[in-house]
């Protein structure tokens, strides 16, 4: 039965700016930048 | 001299491996056991499975790697355990079958003063009938699973491409399988790949898997703060389906794949058919066919093995509610409460419950996700037990065992959607820790500004930088062991 289909139908979507955004080399430049960080954080915190 | 023999080279043993050999004087003997000659970056898997990748890129033979660093290297297959020895070894031992083709089935008994139990999971098709590649459907989960895989989806779009339309299913093929962001991965690559070859419309993509809701992953779900706004990982799953047009089946469980039709069972007991031209599921895991003996030759196997075949370890195991369990139900050191010379680490730990929340159907069957412990965590643990040995080697045996808990532990997991410099896209996921603890963040278990998502070009990047780092770092060149697991 395809009970995911009315969620899905009914979820927020992204605007044409931020498809746009996702794509956008410069943009995703700088997000590359910041999700390292973001994930060099995480590495070192907590046990490891 | 101390012999410390891995069992198993996947992220978690090999890592291990390396550390010890690195932190070891040359007097002491570091021993891996594998059935396998080569390393496999398993991630990238996903993209040998569309074409987009061939085996030797995410691939690496072992034996020169192991020969520079001056680690010890079998080739074979570890069948049973002796950790108090026998009446012809005094010393701890293992019992390896060669799978090397130059000694095939030859048998032999290498003794040791610590072991790592890293032999990750055994991939179980037979718990579906007519599941795998070697039946009905496809796989990613080895080199040759995903080769096989990209050339039967090549045959779908080749069909798309004279005009008839095809039904791709991508998913999990049992109740209790982990590893759904790998499917979720798949699922967004080969729709990628359907749209570069400009036949998307006519191809019916559905997604099957187990999680009671989207953007479960196994964890349970997550919460994001995003923009200002709270939301979660169901959320912003749905919202990726529905921009690229993909239907979902959860709560489901795989009976039977018959060809061409997928038999499965969901939790309201409802009994289900799905009908497809191409299908991906991956397989459920349970522990490796290891057994283990006493001094006496009595079969202990169910004292270090939990029925599922994976090791127990120091963890909380009692049978309790889902409500009364903690996050310090979760193993620290991944010793084993039998044998403190002997660690379970990576896939091959059993853990002490399910992440997300247990549920059954009507009629009685699992339906839940069991806990992904793969990549980043596995490489930590295989880290932590070689500190652990290293420390007791170095200091003595009641030398303080090293620490890393799932539940003290952050993970980063980037789900590629697509490959491309400029058009791929991946979905970024960091959470901390992985096991919730209600404890200590109160609400969602979770540090909501470690915990985070984010959809983009720059998560394919990663991705990619990842794949070129790891195969770096399990390759032992030059400053490897400065890369974080």
């Amino acid at each position: 039965m395809d009970n995911a289909t009315n969620d899905i139908e009914h979820a927020p979507v992204a605007t044409p700016f931020i498809l746009r955004q996702r794509q956008n080399v410069l943009f995703q430049l700088w997000r590359f930048v910041a999700l390292n960080v973001r994930f060099v954080t995480m590495i070192f915190k907590g046990e490891h | 001299m101390a012999r410390v023999v891995v069992l198993g080279a996947g992220i978690s043993g090999h890592t291990a491996a390396l550390h010890l050999r690195r932190l070891l004087k040359k007097d002491h003997e570091v021993v891996v056991v594998t059935p396998n000659s080569k390393w496999n970056w398993i991630p990238s898997n996903i993209w040998v499975g569309v074409g987009n990748m061939r085996t030797d890129q995410v691939t690496f033979p072992l034996a020169p790697v192991y020969k520079r660093k001056g680690i010890v290297f079998h080739q074979a297959l570890a069948t049973e355990l002796h950790p108090e020895g026998s009446s012809e070894h005094a010393q701890p031992y293992v019992s390896i079958r060669y799978t090397d083709p130059s000694k095939l089935n030859q048998t032999d008994e290498i003794t040791y003063d610590y072991l790592i139990n890293a032999t990750g999971p055994k991939l179980n098709f037979a718990a579906t009938p007519g599941l795998g590649p070697d039946a009905n459907s496809v796989s990613v989960c080895t080199p040759q699973h995903a080769v096989h895989a990209s050339e039967e989806l090549a045959g779908a779009i080749a069909k798309m491409k004279k005009g008839e339309r095809q039904r791709l299913v991508i998913g999990v093929g049992h109740g209790t399988c982990t590893c759904e962001g790998a499917a979720f991965e798949y699922t967004f690559n080969v729709e990628h790949e359907l749209r570069s070859a400009g036949v998307r419309d006519l191809a019916d993509v559905t997604y099957l898997t187990n999680e009671f809701e989207l953007g479960d992953f196994g964890v349970g779900g997550m919460t994001f703060h995003q923009k200002g706004q709270v939301t979660t990982s169901k959320l912003w799953t749905e919202s990726l389906f529905h921009e690229r047009g993909v239907k979902a089946i959860v709560q489901a469980h795989v009976e039977k794949v018959e060809p061409g039709v997928i038999h499965y069972e969901q939790l309201d007991g409802s009994k289900n058919t799905l009908e497809f031209d191409f299908a991906m599921l991956l397989p459920p895991f349970r522990g490796v066919d290891l057994k283990a003996f006493d001094a006496q030759g009595e079969d202990i196997t169910s004292e270090l093995f939990a029925p599922n075949g994976f090791m127990k370890v120091d963890a909380n195991y009692s049978a309790k509610p889902y409500e009364e369990w903690r996050a310090e139900d979760w193993p620290h050191t991944y010793e084993s409460p039998r044998y403190a010379n002997v660690f379970g680490v990576g896939i091959a730990f059993a853990p002490p419950h399910q992440i997300s929340q247990p549920r059954t159907s009507t009629n009685g069957t699992v339906i839940t996700p069991s806990p992904p412990r793969t990549g980043m965590p596995s490489g930590v643990m295989g880290k932590t037990a070689a500190l652990t040995i290293y420390d007791r080697i170095k200091m003595g045996p009641d030398a303080v065992a090293h620490k890393a808990s799932m539940a003290d532990m952050g993970a980063a997991c980037v789900a590629s959607a697509g490959t491309g410099l400029v058009h791929g896209t991946a979905a970024s996921m960091t959470m901390y820790p992985v096991v919730p603890d209600y404890q200590r963040f109160p609400g969602t278990g979770r540090s909501n500004r470690d915990t985070f998502g984010e959809i983009g070009l720059a998560g394919h990047w990663i991705k990619y930088m990842l794949h070129v780092l790891f195969m770096y770092k399990a390759m032992a060149r030059p400053g490897w062991h400065l890369i974080p697991e």
